[in-house]
């Protein structure tokens, strides 16, 4: 069910190198693990709302205040490269 | 013989609303700050961090819904989309997908069709990327920035009908306070899809998505380039495919920028980091109250009502501040085109070259109405009523203080002007000789030098004849 | 000096507060206990040894969960990708703590991301059990729930997304509590499933188990899911009394597959529970064998998403690259380990376009079902007990090369994370194998104290969780 194209389509959403012998390795695991749940259709969910959370909550909202954290400097010294202030990454191409 | 075509143009505009900190943390929203001074934990999409939605965010989307006529849907909640990009640290943008805030809503042009609005949703900006040549460097001020999006459905037919949506959605929004649109900022941005289609054919052409124009001229200058292109391709018989295009300003065209094949798959759903939220209708009672009489229905009042030239109105209708100064000052002085030349002149000369605008202003309307009163009834001429136009406005001090203290008020009082009247005469042999043989011009400086003599200060009317009469003598 | 191996963090709080003990020779104590033991049980990632000057609390040590953020320390979820990474700020639990007076002693070993649970996917090498160092304390939080059990701390936090705070708490013999969704704020946790995770205490005992959550439950602004709900004095409900208390045992989850001195343990604890003027009936919760397979697609998708912020831009690892798309995707590649690797494509594949109604809108129609049945159950009962996991702590790489049969022994746990219940697994017994075996309350929506109340009378009269395993070299 889980073929090569399909485990290679995901690595692109996911941006996830994988090697052959992991490709190899995926795809059978990946295939019995959704087989197993590939059992939830034998259930009938018609007319069922879905849970997005275990308990429906409103309306929680900050009011408009604005405050400088005072964490940039430490979330700069985070960063695995920095020039001028900003991040620095790789070349975007495309 | 030619085929004719009809263009069809949807646009998709994002506006930044002016809230103080951004949509899910409290950092500022300021503009132009130095690179990432303006971050966080959560706007860099820390590890652990979860958002918190800022409520003044959601008021002023429901406001921009309410005055696009939109219905509001009653229960909303974010979802995520999902893309890989540098300038969004959590790469996922929190967005709305399924059940936009505002859906089915219009916009009436001043020709007074209606483009329609499907529909209006909240989502948080990007950061921004700089490229180099060997590295691109990325800034996340701007990153968590509240965008309202809102998408019209493809309703225009016209480059130029495009331009005047734009127009008029920008002037809606300055008028309910929601963002000054402005683009240079960034304050307002917008996308276009544009496809033509055989003259009465049903099905809609294929479209292109154009992006990267950073102006409504440019807007415009993209949608007429590709109108061109687009209808030479179709005449020569060739198929256009679906695609996003870059408009480049300075070469004047449009460039492919990636084709369908390319297309993203952003696996859409519920942000499980925040509850859902429920519009209540103290909520939309009170946004209501901020949506003001809209443009469009104030030009034709303020024509109907106080009898303006449509010329007039134009201007006075381009700010909301404008519309309403005049509706306060004609309160006080219901001398409709006095308070409107008042306004269109000398008002807006001195308030457009303050840093601020008009929003710093410190003359009531009331005030206001009271000078151009002076003026009509002769207490105060052409120059000194300018004058303390221009101190009232920047000093808030009451217009009788200024013209007490400065001692303006005009003077029309023939005994205390005759002493200045013959000096003139008597200093200007050559010019009463040149009045005398016709040149009228010779007159008007003759009374201009008593004006300066007087400090502005003497009735012009007045001098004139006193001139007139002496030289007649 | 005192061994303070035998005493309840409690009692030693106590005594800290009291000045019958000082806060060094606290930390004296169980630093030993660590340098000791911790070779042969590998529970923590780091032990602190430095000691804030600033920090002039009471000292009471306690252990964090390696996903946990404690700021200006290193944080690393036990995975590559984070490598060198240090939080900037304090998650709102350890502010708590650190108000009260506690003392971190180090950071405990995971599951990476809390995908697992043995807490051999860890890239510090696997936590071994201290009943016997050949087997998985469990996971995700084994290394809390193992530490716990050897007394190299008397408490710890840990998270439970679908039972690694309860299934390790079983393995170890030891109260792991995972609470009602939104009762603990979750901010500064790494999230796995935002939906399921809960942070929790993992104790010996419920006083300790009751003191603890006394001082991480409550409201969070920083967290728009954690609860408006008023938080007792859970210290109230060590209550010695459960007459006329309803206790359902859950027909659904004493089938196939479990352990038969699994089995005997639970009925062993109703008998106690009954002879203490419990009430014991059966109930049924009909949706339980669809519990896990609900449960990956939700916790993965989310993971999924959760997850792409790692990306070597921001923070963490990042892999030398000339081009964006290659350094995020080797950073990826080389940053997660396989089970994280199979949880993002598990969830990735799950949101995707064409799967998401399949997969993703029918496991949330499932969640709704099994929400449901704990709706109708607990119109009969107060509490129901469960055994926490099919079976006693497995022999380490048992199952390394079968996730499935992996996923399955959190069986028992997941359900309460679906429906957002308060659970907690406390130590009911011994296997034949002398392994520990763990029995499962849940409970209403924030009724925490009802387990608590159960679990103290349970342990007035049994003494399984005072029992300290002698760690032993192979």
């Amino acid at each position: 069910m889980i073929d090569l194209h399909i485990v290679e389509y995901i690595a692109r959403l996911a941006r996830i190198e994988v090697t052959e012998p992991e490709k190899e390795a995926l795809r059978p695991q990946l295939s019995r693990i959704l087989e197993y749940i590939d059992q939830l259709n034998v259930l009938s969910v018609e007319g069922i709302e879905p849970t997005k959370e275990p308990f429906l909550r409103e309306n929680v909202f900050r009011e408009d205040i604005a405050k400088n954290s005072e964490r940039a400097e430490d979330i700069l010294k985070n960063a695995p490269a920095v020039t001028d202030n900003h991040f620095r990454i790789p070349k975007v191409i495309g | 013989m030619a085929k004719s075509f009809e263009t069809v143009i949807g646009l998709e505009v994002h506006v930044q609303p002016n809230t103080n900190s951004k949509i899910f943390c409290p950092c500022p929203t300021e503009f132009n700050a130095p690179a990432n001074t303006h971050i966080c934990p959560v706007c860099c999409g820390y590890p652990g961090v979860l958002p918190v939605f800022n409520k003044r965010a959601l008021e002023l989307a429901v406001r921009t819904s309410l005055a696009l006529h939109c219905t509001i849907n009653e229960k909303i909640y974010f979802e995520r989309k999902n893309y890989f990009y540098p300038d969004l640290p959590k790469n996922y943008q929190i967005s709305q997908y399924a059940l936009p805030l505002g859906e089915n809503g219009h916009l009436e042009l001043s020709g007074g069709k209606k483009i329609g609005i499907t529909r209006v949703h909240l989502e948080e900006d990007a950061g921004k990327l700089i490229h180099r040549e060997d590295c691109s460097l990325v800034d996340f001020n701007r990153t968590g920035t509240p965008l309202l999006e809102i998408v019209s459905y493809p309703d225009m037919n016209s480059p130029q009908e495009a331009w005047e949506y734009l127009q008029m959605l920008k002037l809606i929004i300055q008028y309910i306070e929601v963002s000054s649109c402005d683009m240079e900022k960034g304050y307002l941005r917008c996308d276009a899809n544009i496809s033509l289609r055989e003259e009465g054919a049903t099905q809609l052409g294929t479209k292109i998505e154009l992006k990267n124009m950073n102006s409504f001229k440019g807007v415009k200058d993209a949608l007429v380039f590709e109108e061109k292109r687009q209808r030479n391709l179709l005449l020569d018989g060739k198929t256009l495919s679906q695609e996003t295009r870059l408009w480049d300003e300075v070469k004047g065209k449009t460039v492919t920028m990636r084709t369908k094949e390319e297309a993203h798959d952003y696996r859409y759903f519920p942000e499980p980091d925040l509850v859902s939220f429920s519009v209540t209708a103290s909520m939309i009672t009170e946004q209501r109250q901020y949506v003001p009489e809209l443009p469009l229905a104030r030009t034709k009042r303020f024509i109907d009502e106080y009898g303006l030239s449509e010329k007039d109105v134009e201007v006075l209708i381009s700010h909301r501040w404008s519309a309403d100064f005049f509706e306060q000052s004609s309160v006080h002085f219901p001398h409709f085109k006095q308070i409107a030349n008042w306004i269109i002149g000398p008002l807006l000369e001195i308030t457009n070259a303050f840093p601020e605008g008009f929003s710093k202003i410190k003359m009531s309307p009331g005030e206001f109405a009271k000078l151009v009163r002076y003026f009509s009834e002769g207490t105060l001429n052409n120059i000194t009523a300018k004058k303390v136009l221009t101190e009232a406005l920047t000093t808030g001090v009451d217009i009788d203080k200024i013209i007490q203290e400065k001692s303006l008020i005009q003077v029309s009082d023939e005994s205390e002007l005759d002493g200045y009247v013959s000096d003139a005469v008597a200093e200007h042999p050559k010019s009463v000789e040149d009045y005398r043989k016709g040149k009228s011009q010779a007159l008007m400086f003759l009374v201009g030098s008593v004006m300066k003599k007087t400090k502005g200060k003497a009735n012009p009317k007045i001098v004139r004849e006193m001139i007139e009469k002496k030289i007649q003598q | 000096m005192n061994d303070l191996s035998s005493l309840k963090a409690v009692d030693i709080v106590q005594k800290l507060s009291q000045n019958q003990i000082t806060k060094e020779d606290v930390r004296g104590f169980f630093n030993k206990r660590i340098t000791d033991l911790d070779p042969y049980i590998h529970s923590f990632v780091k032990v602190f040894t430095h000691l804030s000057p600033a920090d002039t609390g009471l000292g009471i040590p306690i252990g964090i969960k390696d996903n946990i953020c404690i700021k200006d320390e290193e944080i690393t979820c036990a995975s590559r990708i984070l490598n060198g990474h240090r939080a900037v700020y304090d998650a709102t639990v350890i502010g708590k703590l650190k108000q009260a007076g506690f003392l971190i002693m180090g950071t405990m070993n995971m599951d990476e991301f809390a995908f697992g649970s043995s807490t051999e996917n860890s890239c510090y090498g696997p936590t071994r059990n201290p009943w016997d160092i050949t087997r998985v304390p469990g996971g995700s939080s084994g290394g809390s729930a193992a530490a716990v059990a050897a007394r190299l701390i008397p408490w710890a936090l840990g998270s439970d997304t679908g039972g690694s705070i309860r299934q390790p708490a079983s393995f170890c013999g030891v109260v792991g509590f995972k609470p009602t969704y939104g009762r603990v704020s979750r901010y500064g946790l790494i999230a796995f499933g935002s939906s399921l995770d809960q942070i929790g205490p993992l104790t010996t005992n419920f006083v300790d188990c009751a003191y603890l959550l006394n001082v991480i439950c409550g409201h969070d602004p920083y967290d728009s899911t954690s609860a408006q709900v008023d938080v007792a004095d859970f210290s109230k409900s060590l209550i010695d009394n459960v007459e006329g208390l309803k206790v359902g045992l859950p027909q659904e989850y004493f089938r196939q597959g479990l352990n038969s001195d699994i089995a005997k343990a639970i009925g062993e604890v109703a008998a106690v529970l009954k002879g203490r003027g419990a009430q014991i009936t059966n109930i049924s919760l009909p949706h339980t064998e669809y519990a896990v397979a609900t449960y990956y697609i939700v916790g993965c998708s989310e993971a999924s998403s959760n997850l792409q912020r790692f990306d070597g831009v921001k923070y963490g690892l990042r892999v030398k690259s000339s081009e964006l798309l290659d350094m995020y995707k080797k950073t990826r590649g080389e940053g997660f380990g396989p089970e994280s690797k199979r949880r993002i494509f598990l969830g990735t594949y799950s949101l995707s376009s064409g799967y998401y109604d399949a997969y993703y809108v029918r496991a949330l129609k499932v969640r709704t079902l099994i929400k449901r049945d704990f709706e109708e159950a607990f119109k009969q009962v107060d509490v129901i007990l469960t055994p926490t996991a099919p079976t006693c702590a497995f022999k380490i790489g048992e199952k390394a090369e079968d996730p499935l049969s992996m996923y399955l022994s959190d069986i028992y746990t997941i359900s309460a994370n679906l429906a957002g219940l308060p659970a907690v697994s406390f130590p009911c017994g011994f296997s034949k194998g002398s392994l520990p075996i763990g029995a499962q309350f849940i409970g209403r929506p924030f009724d925490e104290e009802i387990l608590i109340r159960m679990g103290y009378t349970y342990q007035t009269v049994t003494d399984f969780h005072a029992r300290i395993p002698l760690v032993t070299h192979g």
